[in-house]
């Protein structure tokens, strides 16, 4: 085929991607290294400051740890859960298919809907979780559980397994499906229990899925400011500040543009990182 | 389908009702306040008729504003909806058909695109469109919600492409087809699967995208639902009613979409990065 039109085509379309993205990803990298305040004009270069700074900022350590427990919990059970679905889901029961088609609606309404469903969920005396609550006699946890330092953290924690385990979960299942059945008719006749069915053909047989639902949600997770910011703000004090919020607020509270950028350029170093690292262990378990 | 029920298939059923419980009742819950009045809202009770009212959605509805936001919000998924699948599809098909040179680089840097946090990029995209007085600006919203969109759209369309047979292109080219009569009247139709999860994808995003509008809606004028339904629920005077009803408001396109598009999701989410 003629390649110019290819590469016509191919121009048009990475050009378009590389100056919406790459070009502000550059001056947002290159702002990092300046005084850039939104109340003032003038902006200076002042080399490596941003970052020394934010090594010496307590909130900013605050807001990184909170990001990595969160990716962590919040992976695993999503791992786990999903897995505990789709072997929920993969039962040939009367009605299943309902069930498989109409999970996944949790994954497409906003963000700004599944916030508020969950402050409902969680209002004192009459939101769900309290009457649930109260009937069962635990009167003494009748609160507002987004405002309350104990169960604002864990609540983040709810909010992402609500909107993603159903995704996991159907991935796993259509991974499941995919596995040759003569392996477990094999596995049977060898006399496998159960559990080894699971542990050494169902595990392996998911595990290419698992390494990409757990790529994108890595990212999902470590970079998503909606949940975080809209269910609790950060709040109560800074109990679930994760570094998106953290970046958040630095820039469009207080103004920071040249230090919030390097709070950015920090976490795509991490991810970086954490790729390359995340690359090097699969790639070697797989073989 | 006699014996189907017995004791067995029944507590099979039992992690599936807690499953779905979970995921269902935060749903059900505020679609239910929706339909009540503010005192019997902070005195809800199961299964109750006691204060039934369509009073939310009239009010909700009847404010021009919310009309306005809405219409902001169509647009400007519409919009972004649009640009992805362009831009999806001639650089999908470029890199799936023709021997571009680094192929592999670039690639690999659409990936990367993908990782870029967003609340790092609003950033310097603010400071641009400062320049270009595109901040509150419709156009303005449309282009930052598509940083988050085309990469994604390029890449899985990619995917897409690579499994159509080649065949099928060339036949046409012999038959004097040019290469953007080819994608449209061979190529397009055969990959309706992979459109679609694309343009919902894009849609669904733009649709709850509340990050880049928080930044770039200055005045009433821009704002979109998420932007409106936010400000609605953390205002001082928070009438559990309104927000009930304008939340399954802005919920219920997002379920339409998704019943009809939901046989295509994950075999389309999945299927650009299992063809890698």
């Amino acid at each position: 085929m003629r390649t110019y039109k290819g590469y016509i085509m191919f121009l048009i379309a990475f050009g378009i991607i590389a100056l919406f993205i790459f070009f502000p990803l550059g001056i947002g990298v290159k702002l990092s290294f300046t005084d850039k305040n939104l109340l003032f004009q003038t902006e200076q270069f002042i080399g490596l400051k941003n970052y020394i700074n934010l090594m010496h900022d307590r909130d900013f350590w605050i807001a990184f740890y909170h990001s990595g427990i969160l990716v962590a919990v919040v992976i695993v059970l999503e791992y786990i859960f999903g897995i505990l679905l789709a072997l929920v889901l993969k039962q040939e029961i009367k009605g299943i298919h309902f069930f498989r088609s109409i999970v996944m609606v949790t994954w497409v309404i906003p963000i700004v809907a599944t916030t508020i469903m969950w402050q409902f969920m969680s209002q004192p005396h009459y939101g769900f979780i309290n009457m649930v609550l109260n009937a069962i006699g635990l009167h003494q946890f009748d609160t507002y559980f987004f405002g309350d330092m104990r169960f604002a953290f864990p609540m983040v924690v709810i909010l992402h397994l609500w909107r993603n385990v159903p995704f996991f979960g159907i991935a796993f299942l259509a991974a499941m499906q995919g596995i040759p059945s003569e392996l477990y008719e094999a596995a049977k006749i060898d006399g496998a229990s159960k559990w080894q069915e699971f542990r050494y053909i169902t595990l392996p047989g998911i595990r290419y899925t698992a390494a990409i639902m757990i790529t994108i949600h890595v990212i999902w997770t470590f970079n998503n400011f909606s949940m975080v910011y809209l269910s609790t703000g950060g709040g109560p004090i800074n109990a679930t500040d994760v570094l998106p919020t953290f970046l958040y607020r630095k820039v469009w509270s207080e103004f920071f543009l040249g230090y919030g950028s390097s709070v950015g350029v920090v976490m795509l170093g991490v991810l970086f990182a954490f790729f390359l690292l995340f690359n090097k262990f699969y790639a070697k378990g797989m073989r | 389908m006699k014996g189907y029920r017995t004791k067995n298939s029944f507590k099979a059923y039992i992690p599936l009702i807690l499953f779905f419980s979970f995921f269902l009742i935060p749903m059900l819950w505020i679609l239910y306040a929706s339909f009540k009045t503010g005192s019997s809202i902070t005195n809800l009770k199961l299964f109750s008729l006691e204060g039934f009212t369509m009073k939310n959605y009239k009010e909700v509805l009847g404010r021009g504003d919310f009309l306005l936001y809405s219409f902001n919000s169509l647009i400007i998924a519409l919009s972004v909806t649009l640009i992805s699948l362009v831009i999806g599809v001639i650089g999908g098909y470029s890199l799936s058909r023709y021997n571009i040179k680094l192929k592999n680089v670039w690639i690999s840097t659409i990936f990367v695109a993908q990782m870029f946090p967003g609340v790092l990029l609003i950033i310097p995209l603010y400071n641009l469109m400062l320049n270009y007085h595109m901040v509150d600006s419709i156009i303005g919203i449309i282009l930052a919600q598509s940083t988050l969109t085309l990469p994604f759209s390029v890449w899985l369309l990619k995917g897409f492409f690579d499994s159509i047979p080649r065949s099928l292109d060339e036949a046409a080219m012999l038959d004097g087809c040019g290469v953007l009569r080819t994608i449209w009247s061979i190529i397009l139709p055969v990959s309706i699967p992979g459109i679609a999860i694309a343009a919902f994808y894009s849609f669904v995003v733009s649709w709850g995208n509340y990050l880049m509008a928080s930044v770039l809606v200055q005045s009433n004028s821009t704002a979109t639902l998420p932007i409106a339904l936010y400000r609605l629920a953390s205002s001082l005077t928070l009438q559990w009613g309104n927000v009930a009803a304008a939340t399954v408001l802005i919920t219920l396109p997002t379920i339409v979409l998704f019943a009809v598009f939901q046989k295509w999701l994950v075999s389309g989410l999945l299927g650009g990065a299992v063809k890698q």
